[in-house]
């Protein structure tokens, strides 16, 4: 039986860059924290609020969103999205999650069992 | 207003760099509000859901940390362990070097033996110092942003494999601090022992006649049985001409210390005024005796034992 604390710890270390390539995604329309907190959960990402704001400042600093000002609602909101830049590592950091599971498919058949 | 979110937003916001703080707590309180609205939303009362988005966002200098990049340790995988070596290193001579001279330098000025206290209180300030003035050196490169070069780590770095060893170090350390305080008990007991003479004055337990040769004989041997335990650490394990050394020495100190007492020339015969047990000559004898036969039990049994070691590891 696998310890639940061992269990967590490599589950967390195995999601913990995916959630930058699934907000890149979801940023390719427009957003605001909270909001994308929402779209990620729903699509299986669940991710802490503390790690989510953070992140997408040090992403912006990164070059990878731009940010915008929205004061048209009832409170006035930070929304980000991909910039081209962000789009083009995307791409790669795709390519690679892509190149991941193309060899662990590959591991898998290739052990007999 | 000093509601819980503000007092949360002023908490967070103490740490974080000034020039993106008000940016940070605009956006911050937004996405805080909106997941308050998200929980009201729901059905739970403002208060309750107020506390438990600010929970949920836990301690505010992590957070604060999380925004400013900054790490949350002393000193990090990169630098720890050059911190370490650097400490080990260090600390395994300064703070001896430094009490060693203080030691001597009061001794110099006549303070006796005072001066030892004097040197390990040194010798500890000294390690503290480093312990303090190293790591907060390396907290402050961990916090610089520039990357200090550290060389890459190589195949010729290897140490050695350690020789196997039969003798070990503690057993070494041991036997010289043993030798030490036997050489410094030969001096100092010629001022200061438990017996004094009327006047209050301190009289030796040795006959002082023997410093005119027996006793700087003997701590000559003594220094040759201390350079012997370093010489046969390095050589790491037991040899026959090792064993020939050790009996020799063995013997040299013995061997006159038997003789002083069977001789009764070993005890100061001043003694024998303060402490009327020892004025009889019978008592004199016999304690003479005792010694002797004492010395050479010790000796014999050391040299069986040696004897034995040798043999097992020359086998």
């Amino acid at each position: 039986m696998v310890s639940e604390d061992v269990l967590r710890t490599h589950l967390q270390e195995l999601r913990r860059g995916t959630v930058v390539v699934a907000s890149l995604v979801a940023l390719r329309r427009p957003d605001y924290g909270y909001a994308l907190l929402q779209r990620l959960t729903d699509h299986g990402f669940p991710v802490d609020a503390n790690t989510l704001y953070p992140l997408l400042r040090r992403l912006e600093d990164q070059g990878l969103l731009t940010s915008e000002w929205n004061t048209e609602e009832s409170r006035p909101r930070k929304f980000y999205r991909t910039s081209d830049e962000g789009e083009s590592m995307l791409t790669r950091l795709l390519d690679d999650l892509a190149a991941v599971q193309t060899s662990i498919t590959g591991l898998i058949q290739g052990v007999d069992r | 207003m000093n509601t819980l979110t503000d007092r949360y937003l002023a908490a967070t916001l103490r740490s974080v760099p000034a020039q993106r703080r008000d940016e940070i707590a605009s956006e911050l309180r937004a996405s805080i509000d909106d997941m308050i609205e998200g929980r009201t939303d729901g059905g739970q009362d403002a208060t309750t859901a107020e506390r438990a988005v600010l929970t949920e966002l836990g301690n505010p200098d992590v957070l604060a940390a999380r925004y400013a990049d900054r790490r949350l340790q002393l000193i990090g995988p990169t630098y720890y362990l050059v911190w370490l070596r650097l400490l080990k290193l260090l600390l395994s001579f300064i703070p001896a070097l430094v009490g060693t001279i203080v030691a001597v330098v009061d001794v110099a000025e006549g303070q006796g033996f005072g001066a030892i206290g004097s040197g390990i209180v040194v010798a500890l300030h000294v390690a503290v110092h480093i312990g303090f003035w190293l790591t907060l050196t390396f907290a402050i490169i961990e916090r610089s942003q520039q990357n200090v070069d550290l060389p890459d780590w190589t195949v010729d770095q290897l140490p050695d494999v350690p020789a196997h060893r039969d003798i070990s170090l503690a057993d070494t350390i041991a036997s010289v601090v043993m030798l030490v305080v036997t050489i410094a008990y030969l001096p100092f007991q010629h001022y200061r022992s438990w017996v004094h003479d009327t006047d209050g004055d301190n009289i030796p337990v040795l006959d002082p006649t023997l410093w005119s040769f027996w006793l700087p004989a003997l701590i000559v041997v003594l220094l040759g049985s201390l350079v012997f335990e370093i010489v046969k650490y390095r050589v790491g394990s037991w040899n026959w001409a090792l064993f020939g050394t050790k009996a020799l020495l063995n013997l040299a100190f013995s061997v006159p210390l038997v003789w002083l007492a069977l001789s009764d020339r070993l005890l100061n015969p001043a003694l024998g005024e303060r402490l009327s047990w020892l004025a009889e000559a019978d008592n004199r004898n016999l304690l003479g005796l005792a010694i002797a036969v004492g010395t050479a039990a010790i000796v014999v049994w050391d040299l069986i034992d040696t004897g034995l070691k040798t043999r097992r590891q020359t086998a």
